[in-house]
């Protein structure tokens, strides 16, 4: 996302250069966009800046008083807590890692193939995407979460004669991995979406040159499907690691709800400061890493 | 756009044409198999809402209902009205706060996204930095300093609590951002030039061109306001007030109702089917531009 910005800024600059106007205009110009933008300016800082402000200041303290929301300093006494007395809070946090660093590969490679399925020339193209949208419209709310409970899981299960001829602990394997997938399968249709319309940005000259120098296809998706698309992927990346780190039906994300019910609202803070952050280093670190990686279309 | 689609689409039928037929079988199988994954589980569900309880639990569990009833649904409403509160009141505050929502967000966050991207006033690129950091935080950390606010100005047991909050998100501005670059200067120059005011420009040219970004944000915005149920849990005490999702969620962890198995997936049901019209009403502009964000920047 850093870099998504970076990008935009340098797109900027030369317009701006072009566009060049005397001074009276260009201020006149940043006040009717002051007009414009105020609106949106007051929500974010009254709901969004302040909010995020006060819950640091919040983790660091202790709650005196809920009326008027007095709190007192105390340190990193919240955090020691986590660390030290909480009996969910660390395991939790170990299994949402590791999940995610499951679930994320496997997500982009069954988003990558599926959306390069669905970019060929096959009959009812629209039909298919829309499907794979599907997850996203019903996946966010509490349909998501029946969806996902242990009982639905009772029903996606392989029929018992079957289950009988390769054996329980094979079978067992088979369940878990068939749920997962449809756990990720439902979870990608972002990814799916993004990934189309960065293969639909690949001219097709490239494929009828490589084809004319006698590629395979194996070979043009290693050499130019994969490469073309790696901004894509890197984007894909952090949406998906974000979307799990903060999914609702996390392990973490209801601890956080639960302290907030019981208004230990100080525990609740630091338990998602501290979670935010490791969230944050981990997207920043795979940034870093990736963007090297990851192949510029504008140096083409 | 539409075009150069069919352009490409022309080539690769060319090309196909000399390939066997083998290898688009073997797609279409494929394509088949991650499609029903897909829509296995809501089939599931749907069946499940319309199965009477002697089918819930037979076993083998059986996927596909034998003897249609109604039966959940009796059960939810039942469950759901035993309060003094009518069930039909739920609903009311549910499509209220979305509706309401819905339009203020998209208007706030157009006229954002606009002012920002084509006046770049001062002190945008750290705006634009801020949002971007923004796009990584759950609501949930903001939630009990953004109750401080809401209780202390007042709004608290209101619908303005549970619309006010929620229009001006990061998210829902990157994505307007995003579009609104790919808006020509020439045409806004243009409208200037011929002496239209600012509001004019933004009324009868920026928001027709940005349909189908608005489009799609009225479809995400709908359906995470629709599902909302941790902001009422915070700004909302009494009944009347609660939205829909809030109420199910009060029932469905009620011991006495775990029994019924079938409320749970008739109740998700329940929820599913505006989202599901409101997309359908939206569709042939979504898909087109959540394809277009986030990438061209």
């Amino acid at each position: 996302m850093a870099e998504n910005q970076k990008a935009t800024t340098k797109a900027k600059e030369p317009k701006a250069k072009k566009t060049r106007k005397p001074m009276k205009i260009k201020t006149r110009r940043s006040l009717e966009g002051l007009m414009f933008v105020t609106p949106w300016l007051i929500g974010a800082a009254v709901f969004f800046v302040f909010p995020l402000l006060t819950s640091i200041r919040l983790s660091f303290s202790e709650l005196t008083s809920m009326k008027g929301f007095q709190m007192k300093w105390n340190g990193i006494d919240n955090y020691k807590y986590l660390f030290e007395r909480s009996t969910t809070y660390i395991p939790n946090f170990l299994t949402e890692v590791k999940d995610t660093l499951i679930d994320t590969p496997i997500t982009l490679v069954f988003s990558l193939i599926i959306a390069m399925l669905v970019n060929r020339d096959i009959k009812g193209r629209g039909f298919f995407r829309t499907v794979f949208f599907l997850p996203v419209l019903l996946g966010t709310g509490y349909v998501m979460e029946v969806l996902l409970s242990s009982e639905m899981n009772g029903v996606i299960s392989i029929p018992s004669g079957l289950l009988q001829a390769i054996g329980a602990s094979f079978a067992e394997l088979v369940t878990g991995f068939l749920s997962r997938i449809t756990t990720v399968l439902w979870k990608s249709g972002v990814q799916i979406i993004l990934f189309l319309a960065g293969l639909q940005g690949i001219s097709a000259s490239l494929y009828e040159a490589s084809r004319v120098d006698g590629a395979t296809e194996w070979e043009n998706f290693w050499k130019i499907t994969l490469p073309l698309v790696s901004p894509i992927i890197l984007l894909n990346f952090v949406y998906t690691m974000i979307d799990s780190f903060t999914d609702s039906g996390n392990a973490i994300m209801s601890d956080i709800e639960h302290c907030f019910n019981n208004g230990a609202l100080a525990r609740g803070a630091s338990m998602g400061w501290f979670y935010f952050a490791f969230t944050f280093i981990v997207c920043i670190v795979v940034l870093a890493v990736m963007s090297r990686l990851t192949f510029n279309q504008g140096e083409r | 756009m539409s075009k150069k689609k069919e352009r490409k689409v022309k080539i690769k039928n060319g090309k196909v044409k000399k390939r066997i037929k083998i290898s688009r079988i073997i797609v279409l199988v494929l394509v088949g198999c991650l499609v029903a994954f897909c829509a296995f589980p809501l089939i599931a569900l749907i069946c499940r809402a319309f199965m009477p309880l002697d089918e819930l639990y037979v076993f083998p569990p059986r996927i596909f209902v034998r003897r249609p009833t109604l039966q959940n649904y009796k059960d939810l409403l039942t469950s759901l009205s035993s309060s003094t509160v009518p069930f039909s009141r739920y609903i009311f505050n549910s499509l209220w706060v979305t509706v309401v929502t819905v339009f203020c967000t998209i208007i706030v966050c157009s006229m954002g996204a606009y002012g920002m991207v084509k006046h770049k006033p001062i002190g945008a690129a750290l705006i634009f930095t801020i949002v971007v950091a923004a796009l990584g935080f759950s609501g949930h950390v903001t939630k009990i300093p953004s109750y401080m606010i809401v209780s202390g100005v007042g709004l608290m047991d209101s619908y303005a609590a549970l619309i006010v909050p929620s229009v001006a998100t990061a998210y829902n501005f990157f994505l307007m951002k995003q579009f609104c670059e790919q808006l020509p200067d020439s045409l806004l120059e243009a409208a200037r030039i011929d002496g239209a005011k600012e509001m004019r420009i933004f009324w009868t040219i920026v928001m027709p061109l940005l349909k189908p970004a608005w489009s799609t944000l009225c479809v995400l915005t709908f359906i995470s306001s629709w599902n909302d149920s941790f902001s009422p849990l915070v700004y909302i005490h009494s009944d009347a007030m609660k939205t829909l999702p809030l109420a199910i969620q009060t029932i469905s962890g009620g011991a006495g109702v775990v029994a019924r198995s079938g409320t749970p997936a008739a109740a998700a049901l329940l929820t599913t089917a505006p989202t599901i019209i409101i997309y359908l009403i939206m569709k042939g502009q979504v898909l087109q531009t959540m394809a277009y964000s986030g990438i061209k920047s």
